[in-house]
């Protein structure tokens, strides 16, 4: 891509990002929303190939319809209190609406559907900033009406995305939407938390955006994107191909890595408000999630160098890519469950 | 509710299913968008008149120019579409189902 292009994209992008988080007016928030959908369009659909723009486009009609339905809320909420401004969400039936909004642009579970798909057409990099990047500004907006919002809705669509981002990863072989489902699910245990204590929503976005851009600068790194690739890989980054056995495991919350810190204290966190029946359903959900992280883990670190590998050997290249950045994603995505301490005081 | 608010909510009520349920074409599916973010026009540039706030009413265009993007847009991706795919049919967009 033309380089004044792209730094205009990109630069877009962040405007876009930092315009929604920084506001307090809904008009401008909903215009930061447009411009990062705007901009990161043509970043989808830059290889000219047919899966590309059947993704952008399935990427573009969501979002507009999301973004509409946003902006369709905040208005009726005018015309009913007379007040933009972000805080003030108080009629019912807006806050209704803007949750559905907000969840069709997230991807959280009756409202999913788009995302699997979206990101399986795309290449890596770009699944990075969608799966990343792209969920800040929603995330923010989130954050800041959590107060008024319906309970329960919140809570039986996390309950929902943890249990479809579990039950649809479990088929896959295509990493992208293996990916994606692991997005939903861990969406939906910020969701669930939501309600009851936002601080904890944070902190998983958080540590979720670590752990996926560590996965998906690891596939970059070892350029596969299906689970029949991943069993060669430990030729290329034999190191790198180790370690990302412990990021799996800590995409799944295993206890002595940093995925494990969201998910226990969000689990203490419901037990102490008196929902048990919830906190069993999220931790026996995250089991279903655990199925395919392990299956993963097991074709990519199992079948390393003394086992024999059913897939044809592929050719060894040095790698050119910069790894600072992984390196860094790595570190953080295992040794960050000790300063949990730290986090609540 | 007042008249004015009843219309724009029933036409992005209809926008809205258009989009959801009549969306055989891309280009049907763009154009209920656009009827969409009209009635948004609507209900935008009617609110200052309702309660005599004269300083919002750079929102609408503002709005207006956002939604003018957002169709350019759906148009590239229509023609984009129309090279890839052979149709803008949108039923043919299914190589990436699960």
């Amino acid at each position: 891509m033309n380089p004044i292009a792209l730094s205009m994209i990109l630069s877009s992008l962040a405007l876009g990002t930092i315009l929604t988080v920084s506001s307090n007016h809904w008009f401008l928030a909903w215009m930061g929303l447009e411009i990062n959908t705007l901009a990161i369009i043509p970043l989808m659909a830059q290889n000219h190939h047919p899966r590309a723009v059947e993704a952008s486009t399935k990427y573009f009609l969501t979002q507009a319809a999301a973004s509409a339905l946003l902006l369709f809320s905040a208005l009726n909420n005018a015309w009913f209190t007379g007040e933009w401004s972000i805080m003030n969400l108080t009629n019912s039936i807006s806050c209704t609406t803007m949750t559905i909004a907000i969840c069709m642009k997230l991807g959280l579970a009756p409202f999913h559907f788009w995302l699997p798909e979206v990101l399986q057409g795309l290449n890596l990099t770009t699944g990075l900033i969608l799966s990343t990047w792209q969920k800040l500004a929603p995330m923010a907006i989130l954050y800041q009406i959590s107060p008024s919002m319906n309970t329960s809705l919140l809570l039986l669509i996390g309950l929902t995305s943890t249990l479809i981002g579990g039950w649809g990863g479990l088929n896959q072989t295509q990493l992208r939407k293996i990916l994606a489902f692991s997005s939903i699910a861990h969406l939906g245990w910020m969701a669930s938390i939501l309600p009851i204590m936002p601080q904890l929503m944070i902190l998983n976005l958080i540590i979720y955006l670590i752990m996926t851009s560590t996965l998906f600068l690891t596939l970059k790194t070892i350029s596969s994107t299906k689970i029949s690739t991943l069993a060669t890989s430990w030729p290329k980054t034999p190191t790198t191909t180790a370690l990302t056995l412990l990021t799996l495991l800590s995409l799944g919350g295993l206890p002595p890595l940093s995925g494990f810190m969201p998910k226990w204290l969000i689990l203490q966190e419901l037990t102490n408000q008196n929902t048990p029946i919830l906190a069993t359903m999220l931790a026996l959900s995250a089991l279903l999630s655990l199925f395919f992280y392990l299956r993963l883990s097991y074709s990519i670190t199992l079948t390393s160098s003394p086992n024999t590998s059913n897939s044809p050997l592929t050719w060894r290249h040095n790698s050119k890519q910069p790894t600072t950045l992984l390196s860094l994603m790595l570190i953080s995505s295992f040794f960050l469950l000790p300063i949990s301490p730290l986090m609540m005081s | 509710m007042t008249l004015v608010h009843f219309s724009f909510c029933s036409a992005f009520t209809l926008g809205l299913t258009g989009l959801a349920l009549h969306r055989a074409h891309l280009l049907s599916a763009l154009l209920c968008l656009e009827g969409v973010m009209l009635s948004m026009y609507v209900g935008l540039s009617s609110w200052p008149t309702q309660i005599s706030l004269f300083s919002f009413s750079l929102v609408p265009m503002l709005m207006l120019t956002f939604s003018a993007c957002e169709a350019g847009t759906g148009l590239a991706l229509m023609v984009a579409t129309t090279r890839t795919h052979g149709t803008d049919n949108l039923h043919n967009l299914n190589l990436l189902q699960c």
